[in-house]
């Protein structure tokens, strides 16, 4: 039996994705063929969609071998660290901090970044940000941390 | 005929005012930078450029969004000419051809015929477009319901079929973005369907979140893993114009690619890449100089270039007429008109002239600007590739994050790219392509009020879908593209085709 590493998670996070899917699903009515309620589409969706994950699992038993990739660990958690942070302390921080230490973080994802190189990037991209979405597109977002306002 | 012409009067009216113009212009600009530089691909883009277009009038955001995409055809060459590297999927054929007439001496020569080669498309495509969009919105309006149910299950079924990799893996991705389409109330009975009670999903997944997340954050992780390699252009680019022979040599694989292209971009989930590719195997076939392949044959240059762009614009055809998305780019358009406040179908032709004929006006006016863009100004872009993507991550990211947040001005949104950036790097690792599911997640909802509408005045008789000539015929046709594509045979064919490109 050759398994084909990536096809038989793949299956199972179509499946997962499925269960989950139906299980909520229980909450609304699913009316008739004829006059269908809300719950009628998902049904038939989820019940398809488990029929597919079930049959990429059961493919991926005997398609392979084919191994999982390593993760990039490191850059996946930055970049979407960086993404997260930048979420969590907007409001409270400001654009322009919240832009800084944005950008601090998703450089940490390359190690061939150099400090001044990263000081550079960080001041052309507030001058740029502030000029295109501030000035330009005029979209309402507070610019300075909340103390300072 | 008459009409024809007036409203192509018209539409020259809406393409050549000044807004439209600069915009077209920008959406031009930014498609051949985007192009040009490889890890930041058409659908990236527009979906970061999407909140920006909020404010602007829906015909103006419309152009410079297809702008970008059909600039993003010819940057996408000037890479894999110059560098053996393709700047975009569309043009990886380009590479084999092109590099290799580069490497003797007539670099130039390519990047001019891949111009002029995409400029000729890009006119003929146009033409096709005017003339055959009128035509099917008068069929489409005839359409009841249950047709409709069924012609998106066929471009869902093709979008699958077509997507690179295993084809029951597409399936599957198209079926998921249905389901995640559902998320949100209920359209005929106001109830809440998979929010967990957080109102900022009553109007469903955020659709800028998703693209954004799949296919520029997991693209940006991607990209990081994989060490760099760009060996900065080494010989000159030399003359751009072409010898008579050469210019002999181009003109009849451009004709074929047009022809091609335009053809395989109406097909659901056809689009640029595939074209470029079935008009490379086509001229290796039949080309009278098919024997000098692989050193260099300016067929193998001016069919594929010509056959993307052709592509990039006839895949129009089937947004604007029908309001179906062939490929994840028109998704995004579908995604960007309804934010405006418009339903794409076959309503738009009459219900928004100025933007059915400013679009396609604009697509010939942009298609001039992107010659002029391209040639002369070659050492521009050329220039653009030396900035290192060290630099390039972190601004991209930035404007993911600004962008997503103006949306609703809600940090939401940004947390909801988080998951999809993690959701898409998972399905990149496990081999599942993201494409096939922002196509569902864009046509679950419509189907499903289809399906309901089709439904009630059937009186609960599934038989409705197969009674209905139009409705039976896309279903036979989804059920054969399924059946020939799942026969191992012809599966086998299929991948190795897309391996080799």
């Amino acid at each position: 039996m050759k398994i084909n590493a990536k096809d038989v998670l793949a299956g199972l996070l179509l499946a997962s994705f499925a269960i989950a899917g139906l299980w909520l699903n229980q909450d609304h009515t699913l009316g008739t063929a004829r006059r269908m309620g809300p719950g009628y589409m998902p049904m038939l969706t989820f019940w398809l969609l488990l029929g597919i994950g079930g049959i990429v699992f059961l493919i991926g038993l005997f398609n392979g071998p084919d191994k999982l990739e390593r993760w990039a660990m490191r850059e996946l958690i930055l970049v979407l660290a960086a993404l997260g942070v930048f979420g969590l302390i907007l409001e409270q921080a400001g654009l322009f901090v919240t832009l800084a230490v944005t950008i601090g973080i998703s450089t940490l994802a390359d190690n061939t970044h150099k400090p001044k190189g990263v000081i550079g990037l960080i001041l052309f991209l507030l001058a740029l940000c502030w000029w295109v979405f501030i000035r330009e597109l005029d979209i309402r977002i507070e610019l300075w941390p909340s103390f300072w306002r | 005929m008459e009409s024809l012409i007036s409203n192509l009067v018209l539409g020259f009216g809406v393409a050549l005012s000044f807004d439209n113009l600069i915009f077209a212009l920008l959406g031009a600009f930014i498609g051949t930078a985007i192009g040009v530089l490889p890890g930041i691909g058409p659908v990236a883009t527009i979906s970061l450029l999407l909140p920006i277009t909020f404010g602007m009038s829906p015909t103006t955001a419309i152009i410079m969004l297809a702008g970008i995409y059909y600039g993003a055809q010819y940057g996408g060459s000037t890479t894999a000419i110059l560098l053996n590297l393709p700047g975009e999927v569309s043009s990886v054929v380009t590479v084999l051809e092109g590099y290799k007439m580069a490497r003797k001496g007539r670099a130039g020569a390519a990047l001019a015929t891949a111009a002029l080669a995409s400029f000729f498309a890009g006119t003929v495509a146009t033409i096709v477009v005017a003339g055959s969009g009128p035509l099917l919105t008068s069929v489409a309006l005839s359409f009841g319901p249950a047709d409709y149910f069924s012609l998106m299950f066929l471009g869902l079924v093709i979008s699958a079929v077509l997507a690179q990799g295993s084809v029951i893996k597409g399936i599957g991705m198209v079926v998921l973005g249905v389901g995640l389409g559902l998320v949100g109330t209920d359209v005929q009975t106001g109830q809440q369907r998979f929010t967990f009670g957080v109102p900022e999903l009553s109007d469903g997944i955020g659709f800028v979140a998703i693209a954004m997340g799949m296919f520029g954050i997991a693209e940006i992780i991607l990209n990081l893993e994989r060490p760099e390699s760009r060996n900065v252009l080494t010989h000159k680019v030399g003359s751009l114009f072409l010898t008579r022979e050469e210019f002999r040599r181009a003109i009849p694989s451009t004709i074929r690619g047009t022809a091609l292209g335009t053809v395989l971009g109406i097909l659901p989930g056809g689009g640029a890449a595939l074209s470029s590719f079935g008009s490379y195997m086509m001229e290796r076939k039949i080309s009278k100089y098919r024997h000098e392949f692989g050193t260099g044959a300016i067929e193998g240059v001016a069919g594929p270039e010509a056959a993307n762009n052709a592509a990039a614009q006839s895949s129009f055809i089937p947004l604007l007429t029908l309001g179906i998305p062939a490929n994840a780019v028109m998704a995004l358009m579908v995604g960007a008109l309804i934010i405006q406040g418009i339903q794409p179908g076959p309503r738009m032709v009459e219900a928004q002239p100025d933007l059915f004929w400013g679009l396609i006006c604009s697509m010939w006016v942009g298609n001039v600007m992107l010659l002029v863009i391209n040639l002369p100004m070659i050492g521009m872009w050329v220039k653009l590739l030396e900035v290192p993507y060290r630099y390039l991550y972190p601004s991209i990211l930035v404007f993911c994050a600004i962008g997503v947040y103006s949306l609703n001005n809600n940090v939401f949104d940004v947390y909801l790219t988080v998951v999809f950036g993690l959701f898409g790097y998972l399905c990149s690792k496990l081999k599942l392509e993201g494409a096939p599911l922002l196509i569902g997640f864009v046509l679950g909802p419509m189907m499903e009020e289809h399906l309901r509408r089709a439904m009630l005045l059937s009186r609960g008789d599934v038989m409705v879908f197969f009674e209905r000539p139009i409705s039976a015929s896309m279903l036979a046709i989804s059920f054969i593209a399924l059946a020939t594509m799942l026969l191992p045979g012809l599966r086998s064919k299929k991948n190795a085709a897309l391996a080799e490109g």
